[in-house]
């Protein structure tokens, strides 16, 4: 996993603060399946950091963030009646798997309607790919990550949404190829595939900076 | 050699800019959970939950109704064939049983004009006054031979 990004194996993911006399997810679950809302309003609290967190993996508007955690609650909630507890994935996996999804719809909807284009990526941004990809060791300063991020959305804007998704959820996310396969549904060969194809993408957009 | 040595340098090069740029493309830890910890988000997702079912709600609408149809429709047409099915069957029974001879069966009344006239007034005669009467003709003719 990865160190920096200090995050959770979405694999096993157990609740983030859960006290020992608080409901477990499986009982809060079965109560919002009987109709109770403060028992799902209960699992929304509980488990909304860490979907937010997954959805800022890929995005880095509010809005957008904003979005997929409405959108993912939304869908967990019609959901609620499939979740089997028994199967052994706890709720922090499930849901997650559930933004994981809302996320890769969401990349696919932008794809279709390219909000940048290459054309966009100012001369600054321009030079300072090309500094940072020809001198080894280039600094980095808080100018520069604002510079990179504004840059990685352009650039990662030119990849289709599966190679979006795989790509952050190995680099940024941190996830191996298996747990990747877990989470969205694909067999490990196609990631792998995935993975190899999004690589050789990026850096084909990168190269033209060189 | 080199040519290859220094492409593959090249590509790593490109992935290590690469993995940073993915990872930059996402936002920080403190503003994830501040986007989860905007107001109202609880109550945005209880309206979207709403609208959902209002959608789905409309989207069954056209096959609820029709379900309500055929629910009252069923019994009202499984009593109507059950009502056929039983006249029929009535039918077919009455018209097994042996219909008693007239004096229509033998005369063919309907069609004959006189006989019709001649007959009105009589009363209908039996099976016995028929037999009778052919009877008494098939003893008079050896009596005439």
């Amino acid at each position: 996993m990865d160190e920096s990004a200090g995050n959770f194996d979405l694999a096993t993911a157990e609740p983030l603060a859960q006290a020992a006399d608080e409901p477990a997810d499986l009982a809060l679950v079965a109560a919002a399946c009987a109709g109770d809302e403060a028992a799902f309003e209960q699992l929304f609290e509980r488990h909304r950091q860490r979907v937010a967190r997954v959805a800022g993996r890929f995005f880095q508007r509010r809005d957008q963030v904003e979005e997929v955690i409405q959108e993912s609650f939304t869908k967990a909630y019609f959901a609620l009646n499939d979740y089997s507890g028994e199967r052994g994935s706890s709720f922090a996996a499930w849901i997650s798997r559930i933004a994981i999804n809302v996320c890769y719809d969401e990349l696919r909807r932008m794809r279709r309607r390219p909000t940048f284009a290459i054309s966009d990526i100012t001369d600054e941004e321009a030079t300072w790919l090309n500094v940072r990809l020809t001198q080894e060791g280039a600094g980095s300063d808080i100018e520069a990550e604002a510079i990179a991020r504004d840059l990685a959305s352009k650039l990662l804007a030119r990849l289709s949404a599966d190679d979006r998704l795989v790509l952050t959820l190995l680099d940024a996310e941190g996830l191996s190829v298996a747990e990747i396969a877990e989470q969205t549904g694909w067999s490990v060969p196609k990631v792998k595939v995935r993975a190899h194809r999004a690589r050789r993408a990026l850096r084909s957009v990168l190269r033209k900076f060189l | 050699m080199f040519k290859r040595k220094d492409r593959r340098v090249l590509d790593e090069r490109l992935d290590q800019m690469g993995r940073e740029m993915v990872r930059a493309a996402g936002m920080s830890e403190e503003q994830a959970a501040a986007a989860a910890s905007s107001p109202f988000l609880y109550a945005r997702v209880r309206a979207r939950i709403a609208a959902e079912r209002g959608r789905q709600a409309e989207t069954n609408a056209p096959l609820s109704a029709m379900l309500a149809i055929a629910w009252r429709a069923i019994p009202a047409m499984t009593l109507a064939a059950a009502a056929a099915a039983s006249m029929f069957w009535y039918a077919s029974v009455r018209s097994m049983e042996p219909v008693a001879l007239s004096d229509e069966t033998f005369f063919d009344a309907r069609r004959a004009g006189m006989e019709r006239v001649v007959f009105a007034d009589t009363s209908g005669l039996s099976r016995d006054d028929v037999l009778g009467t052919l009877v008494s003709q098939e003893e008079q003719r050896p009596s005439q031979r």
